[in-house]
């Protein structure tokens, strides 16, 4: 099973309703105490948002961890605590064998982890609570949230889940995909 | 081998059965889709996932009211907000996935408190009973004095149902809302051309549309169940007409930049080239419009009581082609939708009529494409693509919620709905529709029983006439603007003058007049003339600085309420339900119980009279007692209006939090129900303009509301709504972070003026001297020569508020707004012009 997030740009409405949902939803100790997340100035969750203007209309990409088959960030941990979960193709971290050396958040091409303030170790998407949601069979928070139908996430292998439907119906690209990463995270551009 | 999806589920099948059964949130693939039925059958585990147990509800973030279900952990705190999926309005955004940062939110309001110094914040909690005997008090010798008149309500969305009840509570008809700064220019004019109210009451139908013109309106904030529909019609097209690019347009939308305030030159123009180019829809026009009505010189239209003795000034004539004859237009066969000719009246002299549509395209020929781009910066390519594509394609122009903007705005919205009537599109699949009425009942009625009036409540109390008091009394903003909805503005005045009548005490509920209503001031000047300001609400409002009482509301998510969903064509109810109690420390209560508490210390007779017995003062017998009587005869009045079994109802609305209770029928109003204009058709001349003295057609006029600028260093300073901002929601945690405090700048004014992304500037209003510093953000998303601040976000000046907290950055829109109020109509503009120095 190789689970991936397509997000269709196309429809997406910059309602941070996902952005602000993660963070809910998955740190919410941090949300009472009023933690950011250090390494984007940012709130803490697992999707930033950066808006590029080059002269044109401007346009948006939400960023978080990008499920890479090849993933910098396991190569880079010494001590195996970040891994690519068989069962789900899902990178995982197992905070249990984390020395929180950085490693990781260096490695990310993408910037998609960053330092729990409380723990000093690495987070990413998925959040705990959406991990549980996964391990149920469902939607993480992100895709269960978006009012503008924004948002899917299945299984690569199982050519019936929402994903392959729409990967097969759209022009796709992957953030940074020169860099050999092989990233399950997909934007619908057209 | 990889392992299946399938057998991974098997893995974890007993903690799926739980996540599912509780949870039901759409699984991602379909195996899991298959796998949900069937526990969902089964329904045999009720063990809530990661210990959340969720709460059906809707949200109250905003005034839309979507349909959201809210996960309370072990603990009882709210956590994590999801939509409710199969709701007609189903959530959610950005503002309603902060709502569990409200329940506990430091800066809450959680005791009562009155002001030692008013204006300095000096606060000091007493308990309800201290609060609400110094309010009765006061309000007593103020009535003495002025008369229950002198007493004004304003409100925003929150407890908007009950207003009608505070009326009579208090003998005042100075319930006074926030609609001026909102929707009310548009309000009006979709009660002229349509003959319909609210901004919901017609919308596009965003799930069938294939073509939508958005002008100054964007989806992406507020009504997300609009939204919904939209962004799921897979062959919907969007255009978007505004000054900047709201959030819609990051997507696949095409952005046209229109330079502020020559919204109706846009329209007036695209209206022009349907006409010229024939591309109207002529059976609609002749059949269900008044374009084929014929005006005399005098801006009245033709009737049969200008032409024969004694005839009916309600039948009105046009020139029927098939016989040419002067016909009723009901029996007219084919009304000719260009005639002019010469008329001999009953008094013998003659006079040239010629149709509304005729006279329409005179005035829109003002405003040939070429013409209209000199005005509003868009191409006349684009224009004529824009009117082209909407003829070609069934297009709809939507009809706007927030237009509080330029002065001119009424004359904007008639334009957008006269193109929806030219193109015939109105209550077709895909068109503008009229919303199906739920029937819900109003709180309180005049009724005459017995040959007396009376006025009675939805729970069967009855108020006689001699306690109205000056409930019939004229509203002092009626007084100054007689077509107006809400003028907030008039209220100032009232205080200030004392003209019509002074006002003395104010009462603010779940809003903030600071916040939402321009020339600041002018508010401030007013709120420190009053005798009594009484602010009731969950945060610190900058309003709250000059009251002489505070006191603490409480929050959507620990109230139950029955509503009309707002945002959808269907009739259908919905269900607030208690997901939480108020957090330890917080002594929250009902801004009703509040109402009545003070009504019954004050004027209890009135309080009695509307069915408030002394028993309610105890809280928890309110909330049995008195909110469940509300709650059944609300049920019952529904149940009785729909012929629907009620405990049917009742279930329905508990176990799903809403109820469909007619699905929109299209193709039945002008067709087979006529409008509530006054002819009754869809009205391109508006007659109910012309009575009140406006012109009955749309124009361009340049807006008064704020010098234009001129000079290098001079700007328009428009605002939006932003989706994770209301000005509760502004408050919240998260948005330190993703809130935008900032002011854009295009880059071309940017570079012209030295300033650089992140650069502090000072703004000066051009017409207010109004000062502020903000932080520039230079981005293609706004048009050359304007800046755009987000209204409700920021600018906060409370002393409630700590020094350092991030809601104080940046700029309150309205502090730079001149003021200026549209005549007759009564809206407001939140616009303004500024002048920009480098820091």
């Amino acid at each position: 099973m190789r689970l991936a997030y397509v997000w269709d740009s196309r429809k997406c409405i910059a309602c941070m309703a996902c952005v602000v949902a993660c963070a809910s939803a998955n740190y919410p100790e941090l949300m009472r105490e009023a933690k950011p997340n250090p390494q984007w100035n940012w709130l803490a969750g697992n999707i930033r948002v950066i808006v590029g203007e080059n002269g044109g209309k401007p346009e948006l990409r939400l960023i978080s961890c990008q499920h890479c088959e090849n993933a910098p960030c396991v190569s880079a941990c010494p001590t195996r605590a970040s891994y690519i979960d068989r069962r789900t193709g899902l990178v995982r971290i197992d905070h249990s064998k984390c020395i929180g050396c950085k490693a990781c958040l260096v490695a990310c091409p993408y910037g998609a982890r960053w330092l729990n303030p409380a723990t000093m170790l690495p987070e990413k998407c998925p959040g705990p609570f959406c991990s549980k949601l996964i391990e149920n069979g469902l939607n993480p928070v992100c895709v269960e949230v978006c009012p503008a139908g924004a948002r899917y996430f299945g299984d690569l292998d199982d050519p019936e889940s929402p994903v392959n439907e729409e990967l097969r119906k759209h022009r796709v690209e992957r953030m940074l995909e020169h860099l050999g990463t092989n990233p399950k995270w997909f934007v619908i551009t057209g | 081998m990889k392992t299946r999806r399938r057998d991974f589920i098997k893995l974890s099948a007993a903690s799926t059965l739980a996540a599912l059964t509780m949870l039901s949130v759409q699984p991602h693939s379909v195996v899991g889709r298959m796998l949900a039925k069937q526990l969902l059958l089964e329904e045999t585990s009720k063990k809530p996932l990661e210990g959340l147990r969720f709460v059906k509800t809707f949200c109250g973030m905003c005034g839309a009211l979507c349909g959201i279900r809210v996960g309370v952990d072990s603990s009882g705190r709210p956590r994590v907000v999801l939509p409710l999926n199969g709701h007609p309005q189903r959530g959610l955004c950005g503002r309603s996935a902060t709502a569990p940062w409200l329940w506990d939110h430091p800066l809450r309001l959680k005791k009562p408190m009155v002001n030692e110094m008013r204006g300095e914040a000096r606060f000091k909690e007493v308990d309800w009973d201290t609060a609400l005997n110094g309010i009765a008090s006061k309000l007593k010798e103020i009535v003495s004095k002025y008369g229950y008149k002198a007493i004004a309500i304003t409100h925003h969305d929150a407890w908007s149902y009950y207003m009608p009840l505070f009326s009579y509570l208090f003998g005042t008809p100075n319930v006074i809302s926030h609609v001026s700064m909102c929707h009310a220019n548009g309000t009006v004019a979709r009660g002229h051309i349509l003959g319909a109210g609210g901004p919901p009451a017609v919308d596009p139908d965003y799930e069938n549309a294939s073509f939508l013109v958005l002008i100054g309106r964007t989806l992406s904030t507020a009504s997300m169940g609009a939204l919904h529909r939209a962004r799921t019609n897979k062959g919907l097209q969007i255009v978007v007409v505004d000054p900047r690019m709201p959030e819609i347009g990051f997507g696949d939308v095409k952005w046209i930049p229109i330079i502020p305030g020559t919204d109706a030159a846009f329209a007036l123009s695209i209206i022009y080239v349907l006409l010229e180019e024939e591309l109207y829809n002529a059976d609609f026009l002749k059949k269900y419009s008044n374009a084929p009505f014929l005006i005399k010189p005098d801006g009245k239209p033709l009737t049969e009581a200008d032409v024969v003795e004694g005839g009916d000034p309600k039948k009105y004539l046009v020139f029927d082609a098939k016989d040419g004859k002067l016909k009723d237009h009901k029996v007219a066969l084919d009304p000719d939708l260009w005639y002019v000719g010469e008329v001999t009246l009953k008094d013998g002299s003659k006079v040239t009529v010629k149709t509304a549509l005729t006279l329409l395209k005179e005035r829109a020929s003002n405003y040939k494409p070429e013409v209209a781009e000199s005005i509003t910066g868009v191409k006349a390519s684009e224009i004529r693509w824009v009117a082209r594509k909407l003829a070609l394609s069934n297009g709809v122009v939507d009809d706007t919620w927030y237009i509080a903007r330029n002065w001119n705005d009424y004359d904007d919205v008639r334009s957008f709905l006269i193109i929806n009537v030219l193109l015939g599109n109105i209550d077709k699949p895909g068109g503008l529709c009229f919303q199906e009425s739920s029937k819900f009942p109003s709180v309180i009625s005049v009724k005459t029983i017995e040959g007396k009036k009376v006025a009675e409540t939805v729970y069967g109390a009855r108020m006689p006439e001699e306690l109205f008091g000056d409930v019939t009394k004229t509203r002092v903003d009626r007084a100054k603007y007689p077509l107006t909805l809400s003028t907030f503005d008039a209220v100032l005045d009232a205080i200030l003058e004392e003209k019509p009548y002074p006002i003395k005490a104010l009462f603010i509920i779940g809003t903030n007049p600071i916040g939402r209503d321009m020339n600041t001031r002018k508010i401030i000047e007013a709120y420190k003339k009053l005798d009594l300001l009484v602010v009731i609400d969950i945060m610190p409002t900058d309003d709250a600085d000059y009251a002489d009482y505070v006191l603490p509301d409480t929050i959507f998510l620990e109230r139950e309420e029955i509503t009309s969903t707002k945002w959808t064509l269907h009739a259908s109810v919905q269900k607030q339900s208690k997901v939480v109690d108020p957090p330890k420390g917080v002594d929250a209560r009902d801004a009703l119980w509040i109402m009545f508490e003070i009504a019954r210390r004050a004027f209890p007779e009135r309080a009695k009279a509307l069915g408030w017995d002394d028993k309610y003062a105890d809280y928890e017998v309110y909330k049995d007692e008195f909110l469940h009587k509300l709650d059944e005869a609300i049920l019952s009045s529904l149940a009785k209006a729909w012929n629907i079994d009620k405990e049917k109802l009742k279930t329905a609305l508990e176990e799903e939090g809403y109820y469909v209770l007619s699905k929109k029928k299209y193709y039945v109003r002008p067709y087979k129900t006529a409008l509530a204009t006054p002819s009754g058709k869809a009205e391109i001349y508006s007659l109910a303009a012309l009575a009140a003295g406006l012109d009955p057609l749309p124009d361009y006029k340049p807006p008064p509301a704020y010098t234009p600028p001129k000079a290098p260093d001079e700007f328009y300073l428009v605002n939006g709504k932003s989706p994770l901002t209301s000005f509760q929601a502004s408050l919240m945690e998260p948005l330190r972070f993703v809130g935008d405090r900032s002011v854009w700048m295009n880059p071309k004014d940017a570079e012209r003026l030295g300033i650089r992304d992140g650069d502090m500037v000072e703004l000066e209003g051009i017409d207010t001297g109004w000062k502020a510093r903000v932080r520039i953000r230079v981005t293609e998303r706004v048009r050359e020569g304007v800046l755009f601040a987000y209204a409700t976000v920021c600018g906060r000046m409370s002393k409630l508020i700590p020094k350092d907290y991030f809601a104080r950055e940046g700029v309150n829109p309205n502090w730079f707004a001149k003021g200026y109020v549209i005549p007759i109509v009564g809206g407001g503009a939140s616009n303004s012009s500024v002048r920009v120095r480098k820091l």
